[in-house]
């Protein structure tokens, strides 16, 4: 069994661990900004969700910054 | 009856020959109350192109004066406005555009306080804040009262739209749950809120009109520097504190200084 991946994050092709959740990968990028919000192959991810979303091979994952200006 | 002057013909000749539109959908924008909550650098656009469409009521709240900081986005206002409260400027510009408008202006900060008496008989409402917490104050007054609620932010180079609809779609805080406030200015360039506020403008007339696809369950992400729109698919958070299944109706009347955070 292969123990790692490549997946896309933020437009860029990654080798993270082999089925991660999405719990895992923030922590993997280090991205602990609470206020991120997570989209996995286009669609929306809630903060509940992170531990129970697994992330595949060749899956798109991106980390956004809510825009608040005016 | 309402119906179209000869002047009004004239004016609105370009969209009037549109056939998604046509005196009879004209006649629906002239019966429609638009709040734009806020008259910086979104609600500077939009302002002007709901006038300009021949929204026929609208309804712009500001708390701010304009400092010589707003104006290189802020396109109502100008150098000579400088120190002048925003909705009066606002008001100037607009009634020049289109005199036919009924424009009615509140210089007050949008709060849990004064919300209510803002959205009352609105038929939509256009997000020009620039802050979470103002935007959470909408999104509750939206819900509580039925009213189609169109976000718009910019950071940077980069903004979002969604169109979120009580009762059909997610809301604001199903998206933005948390905040951990804000302290730095924001860099914006112009050009940025005024591609955000034109898509929130044109979903305005839209949704007025019931034509087209709206950005609802969608949120619309603009990137400026590489010039991509992308759309992310959102459903309802269950566990939203305003709309979920949980939902503490008592947030909404008065929200707490906590809740808002």
């Amino acid at each position: 069994m292969n123990n790692t991946m490549e997946i896309t994050v933020n437009g860029h092709k990654e080798t993270v661990p082999g089925s991660s959740t999405l719990s895992a990968l923030i922590h993997h990028f280090k991205e602990y900004d609470g206020d991120l919000i997570v989209e996995h192959n286009g669609r929306f991810i809630y903060p509940q969700k992170y531990a129970d979303v697994t992330v595949r091979e060749g899956d798109t994952i991106e980390f956004i910054n809510p825009n608040i200006g005016g | 009856m309402t119906i179209l002057s000869s002047e009004e013909a004239v004016r609105y000749s370009r969209q009037l020959i549109l056939p998604e539109i046509g005196p009879q959908g004209q006649i629906k924008l002239k019966q429609a109350r638009v709040l734009i909550a806020g008259m910086g650098g979104l609600g500077s656009v939009s302002a002007y192109y709901m006038a300009a469409a021949g929204i026929g009521s609208l309804r712009i709240a500001d708390g701010d004066c304009v400092e010589a900081g707003n104006l290189n986005r802020q396109i109502l206002h100008g150098t000579g406005d400088i120190g002048k409260p925003k909705t009066l400027s606002a008001l100037e510009k607009l009634r020049n555009l289109n005199p036919d408008c009924d424009i009615e202006s509140i210089q007050k900060l949008i709060s849990a306080e004064t919300i209510l008496d803002m959205v009352a008989d609105c038929t939509v409402i256009l997000d020009g804040t620039d802050n979470l917490k103002t935007r959470k104050v909408l999104n509750r007054a939206s819900i509580l009262k039925g009213i189609p609620f169109i976000y718009g932010g910019v950071d940077g180079f980069t903004g979002m739209v969604s169109t979120f609809i009580p009762g059909r779609t997610p809301c604001l805080e199903c998206l933005f749950s948390r905040d951990k406030g804000q302290n730095e200015p924001i860099g914006i360039i112009g050009p940025v809120p005024g591609v955000i506020a034109s898509i929130q403008s044109l979903e305005a007339i839209k949704l007025i009109l019931g034509i087209g696809g709206l950005l609802t369950n969608n949120l619309l992400v603009f990137n400026g520097m590489d010039m991509t729109f992308r759309k992310i698919e959102m459903e309802k958070n269950p566990d939203c504190p305003v709309c979920g299944l949980n939902a503490d109706i008592g947030l909404f009347i008065q929200p707490s200084k906590e809740a808002l955070r």
